[in-house]
This record gives C-alpha cells, structure tokens and sequence, in this order.
C-alpha cells in the first residue's frame, strides 16, 4: 500500500465478522485507521463523520440493512469505495448492490486473498 | 456424509449405542482402512473368510492380501486394485466399530447391506450431492418425518456446512416433530420470501464455545459474545448460501433477517417445526427448525 495513511470503515453486525476483516485488512495496510460500526444506521453516521478511504459493508444487519446504507452513502459521496461482504450473493442481492453504489462484492466466507485484491484495486486502481 | 448417516442408522437400528459410536467417529482422523473390510466391502470376500485371515495373521507373520490370496479368497490383481481403492469414511467408521468390539464383521456386513438396500444407493464407494440428496430422503423416512423438497435441500447444505465449517465427526439423530421447546441458549434466524423458514440452533454452553471455536477457528475459553457470534455468522452464513442456491436453482429469492439470541424461554413453534439433535464429541447440537 502507498505511504499516505488509509482510514478504512468495517460494518458487520457481527463483532466476530468484524475482527476477521479487521485482521485481514491490517496484514494488507499495516498503518491503516480502521473504524467500526456494527448496523447500517452507524456506517451512514460515520461515513458522514470519517469519510474513510474504502467501506466495507455486510447486507444483513439489524436498524438499517445495508443496501439502504449503500444508498445514503452513495447519495452523500457519490465517489464512496463501498466494498459489500456478505453471504446472501444472490443475482438479485448483487445487482441491488451495484444499481445502489457499490463498487465491489465480497461473497462471505471470504479468503485473506480475496479481500486484499479488492482492497488493492480500489486503492490504487490495480 | 455416508460416515455421518450410517452412523445414524446404527443408532436406529440399536446396532451400536452412542458411546461406542462416539468413540469410533473420534478415530476416524487416523484410522487407515483395513483390505479386509474393503474386500468384503466390494462383495470379493465374506465376512467369516475375513474372520479367517485375520485368525491366520495371529499366527502367521504375514500379510493380509498374501493370505487371501494363498487361500484363494483374493488374485493379486484384486489385492493390487484394492490396494488403489478410494476409502469410503462410512467403511472406516464400520471397521472402527469392529476393532473397538461393538461390532462383529458379520455384523457389520449385514449392516452394511441392508443400509445399501434401504436407501437404495447401489455404489456407495463414490458420494455427490445426488446421493447425498437421497441419503437425507432416507433419514427423514425412516424418522417418520414427512418433509418437502426444498427441506431435503436445505438439510443437505445445513450437513454439508457442518462437515465444511466444523467438523465432520458427528452423528445426526432422528428428527422429532415439535410444537414447542425449552431453549437453553439458542441462536435464531429467520428467512422469509417464497419460502419462510426459522433456523435455530440450541446447545449447552461448554458445546457452544467448543462450536465456536472450530467455526471460527479460534482458541475461545469463556463463553463470550464472540462465542454467540460465531454461532450466530455460522447460521447466517449458511442460510445465505441457501438463498444463493435456491435463487440459481429455483428462481427463489429469499429475505434474511439478521440473526438473534435467545435464552431462558418456551418457545412456541410453527406448524412443520422439527428438532433434530446432532453429537458432536464436544456435545449435542439441537438443530431447531420449521418450515411454513
């Protein structure tokens, strides 16, 4: 990764989810800033609050779903590097998701490579 | 997933109790398959002929196949290719149940054939999920238990997961229908759509940290929240590779809600609600399910 510090936003309502990504992104970009936040309704506020390099965000989540989220914050940033990770990767989920925001789908269990090559290729456009 | 089901079958048929069975599935990691059980396996030797060299090795210090064949039991081109042969893992729980005595080579034969002509599966030396399929068909008709397709399906993924993400060293028992159940501690999710269905899985709490960690694969000790998140990712993780199969295969688009904990209630549940305990060495899962 580049020398300029990434800040990178990690919503799962899962407190076990988010340490897995957590730990996969911090092998990638060691000096990254990772926050949390653990429903749709905390990734909007703290998008809004952090504007963070890349979001990763989980679609089942309770208070705010993450489709919506990915709505509300591509309306707010319409540059927004939002990364989906979730189980549900049906053709439907993944086309919401896109037609929504998103740039890139994560589908869950997802492997250290998987998320490092997206990671990367939304950082620095590899 | 023959390993898992005979198993079961055993357990119906009162073959073998649960703590025989137990410790067989725990040795099945360094169990190596013996050519006799494959020999009678694939109907080349009986089980009294099996009996008769391993009588014969006791005293003899020779090989298995070198006796077969000397006694005309085996060719060597027979030994050679069942030598190559594929282990099936449900062999290798049958052979574990022999040497630990819960079972005779007789026994075992018998067994063997009569769960091959009861779910009419000609070779089990090979699985897919077409067999799989037909496997679970079987366990559900032999409990009594009447389900649809889409439940087959769903347990076939729900057993695929297990082995995938935590183990395959366990033993599901009969499905009982259910109106309402005590929970202990349980994690809940439900999926509603074309079909609605709420998943729920209820153990102790030694279980749930041993079930964590595996999943996770993670040392957890206590019985914390990354404990209940474990349990909780794991059935979510499974009811979405549900709904991407049934969207690809049956144009079904299914809704997940975010999973749950619940504790300390009676629940009340649907019509079509089953409980199916699973033994896994660390305890018993009880998968809680209903289908509406």
């Amino acid at each position: 990764m580049g020398a300029e510090k990434l800040t990178i936003l990690v919503c799962d309502d899962s407190i076990l989810a988010r340490k897995q990504l957590k730990d996969v992104i911090y092998a990638t970009a060691p000096d990254a800033e990772i926050f949390d936040a653990a429903n749709g309704q905390e990734a909007v506020d703290k998008y809004k609050e952090l504007n963070p390099d890349v979001i990763f965000l989980d679609i089942v989540m309770p208070v705010k779903d993450g489709i919506t989220a990915v709505k509300e914050i591509s309306e707010y940033d319409e540059d927004a590097e939002i990364i989906i990770v979730s189980s549900t990767g049906t053709q439907t989920q993944l086309k919401n998701a896109i037609e929504a925001g998103a740039r890139d789908f994560i589908q869950k269990p997802f492997s250290a490579t998987q998320v490092e090559k997206v990671l990367r290729s939304r950082i620095q456009g590899e | 997933m023959f390993a898992q089901f005979f198993g079961a079958y055993l357990l119906n048929k009162e073959a073998v109790t649960r703590d025989q069975l137990s410790e067989a599935i725990q040795k099945l990691s360094d169990a190596r398959i013996k050519l006799g059980t494959l020999a009678m396996h694939q109907s080349l030797m009986t089980a009294s002929e099996v009996d008769e060299v391993c009588f014969i090795q006791t005293r003899e210090d020779k090989r298995f196949g070198e006796i077969a064949v000397s006694r005309g039991y085996l060719t060597d081109s027979q030994v050679d290719s069942l030598l190559k042969a594929q282990t099936p893992d449900y062999l290798l729980l049958g052979q574990n149940l022999v040497d630990i005595g819960a079972l005779s080579n007789t026994d075992l034969e018998r067994l063997m054939s009569e769960y091959q002509s009861e779910t009419a599966i000609d070779d089990m030396s090979i699985e897919n999920n077409d067999k799989s399929v037909e496997l679970i068909h079987t366990f559900f008709k032999i409990s009594g238990q009447h389900v649809n397709d889409e439940t087959i399906l769903y347990m076939n993924l729900l057993f695929n997961d297990l082995i995938r993400f935590v183990g395959s060293d366990f033993t599901p028992l009969a499905p009982v229908a259910l109106e309402d159940y005590p929970i202990d501690f349980c994690v809940t999710q439900k999926v509603t759509g074309q079909m609605n269905i709420e998943s729920r899985m209820d153990m102790g709490r030694d279980a749930a940290i041993q079930f964590a960690s595996r999943y996770a694969k993670m040392d957890f000790s206590e019985f914390d929240e990354y404990v209940t998140a474990s349990l909780e990712d794991f059935l979510n993780l499974h009811n979405g590779l549900f709904s991407v199969n049934m969207s690809n295969q049956a144009s079904m688009e299914l809704i997940l809600e975010p999973p749950y904990e619940e504790s300390g209630d009676l629940l009340m549940l649907p019509k079509n609600s089953f409980m199916l305990p699973v033994i896994f060495p660390f305890g018993t899962v009880s998968l809680i399910l209903s289908f509406y």
